[in-house]
């Protein structure tokens, strides 16, 4: 049986990866699956944890986790077709209309 | 060893690789396909922690529908493979602001070490053997109608509404002015919304779309 330790040190990989995916690419389809990364790394941990205390609980959030992220994937790739047809790009330092 | 520590640290292994592969690829297409593989490892890894309801889910809708939503859209979208200047400039911002997220994501690895090994917010040794049932598509619909169902309520609403906010955001310009005109909106409103008349447009062609020169050797067929 794996420890639940190995599950969380998993979980917190993906989300690490998954962050450094975010602050450091500018490629605005390419933060939007490192958003989806963390997402699956928050995930596994209530999974594991909903598992170790025989609780399903866990399990029901990382369903809702999963519903929102589709809501948000959705939103979001329409953003993405709304700003490339207007400016023509994915860079996301080119995307600064509403500071400016 | 027992199989369901192999199976573990041989799926967490390909989770963890192919997440970083999707993170820094050029090409988002390939950075797409590689997720996907790091879904599937995951859904793995859910089966592992007897959530195999969960784990058909993760399948079903990350690996399936959200995939095919980004592959779209990265065909619609026809972004060059060079990445726009990514190589140019690979890294956002200044050097400070680079070490500090290096300094955030390392800190938060040790921070999960350091809990871990403590042991004082978990502790490994006490695990609660589980029903028969658990993770069923059965137990977790139960618990998902009765005790959360104010929450699914919320959630399906909150689905309906990003369906509408994507149509609505999506939409071209030349719709949303079409729609406008048909509305009875007034010309000086539609200029201070940033629209124009859709009389004052000069008729053309109005390619939503660039799917780019056809390659040189042309599409062969047959496979």
């Amino acid at each position: 049986m794996v420890p639940i330790t190995h599950f969380l040190y998993l979980a917190s990989a993906l989300f690490v990866i998954g962050m450094l995916g975010v602050l450091l690419r500018r490629n605005v389809l390419i933060v939007l699956m490192s958003i989806e990364l963390m997402l699956n790394g928050a995930n596994i941990a209530l999974v594991a944890f909903s598992r170790f205390h025989a609780n399903l609980d866990g399990q029901v959030m990382a369903m809702f986790t999963i519903a929102v992220a589709a809501a948000e994937a959705a939103v979001g790739l329409a953003i993405v077709v709304s700003i490339f047809r207007s400016r023509t790009g994915t860079d996301i330092d080119d995307l600064s209309m509403l500071r400016d | 060893m027992s199989g369901s520590e192999i199976v573990f640290y041989l799926f967490a292994a390909l989770a963890v690789g192919s997440a970083i592969v999707t993170v820094t690829r050029q090409n988002p297409v390939v950075a797409a396909v590689w997720l996907v593989a790091s879904f599937v490892a995951v859904a793995v890894s859910y089966v592992l922690l007897s959530a195999t309801f969960l784990a058909v889910l993760q399948i079903l809708v990350y690996a399936g529908a959200m995939m095919v939503l980004f592959v779209f859209v990265i065909m619609v979208l026809d972004v060059d493979e060079e990445g726009d200047a990514e190589s140019r400039r690979p890294m956002r911002g200044s050097r400070f602001g680079y070490s500090l997220v290096l300094l955030l994501a390392g800190g938060m690895v040790v921070w999960v070490f350091v809990a871990t090994l403590s042991k004082q917010f978990i502790t490994p040794g006490a695990r609660i053997d589980p029903a028969a049932d658990f993770g069923s598509a059965d137990a977790v619909g139960r618990l998902l109608f009765t005790d959360y169902l104010f929450a699914f309520e919320a959630v399906s609403l909150l689905l309906l509404a990003a369906v509408i906010g994507a149509v609505v955001v999506a939409r071209s310009r030349r719709e949303r002015e079409k729609e406008a005109a048909a509305g009875g909106m007034q010309p000086e409103h539609m200029e201070a919304a940033g629209l124009s008349h859709p009389e004052q447009i000069v008729p053309g062609p109005f390619a939503q779309t660039d799917f780019g020169a056809p390659s040189a050797g042309g599409h062969q067929g047959g496979n």
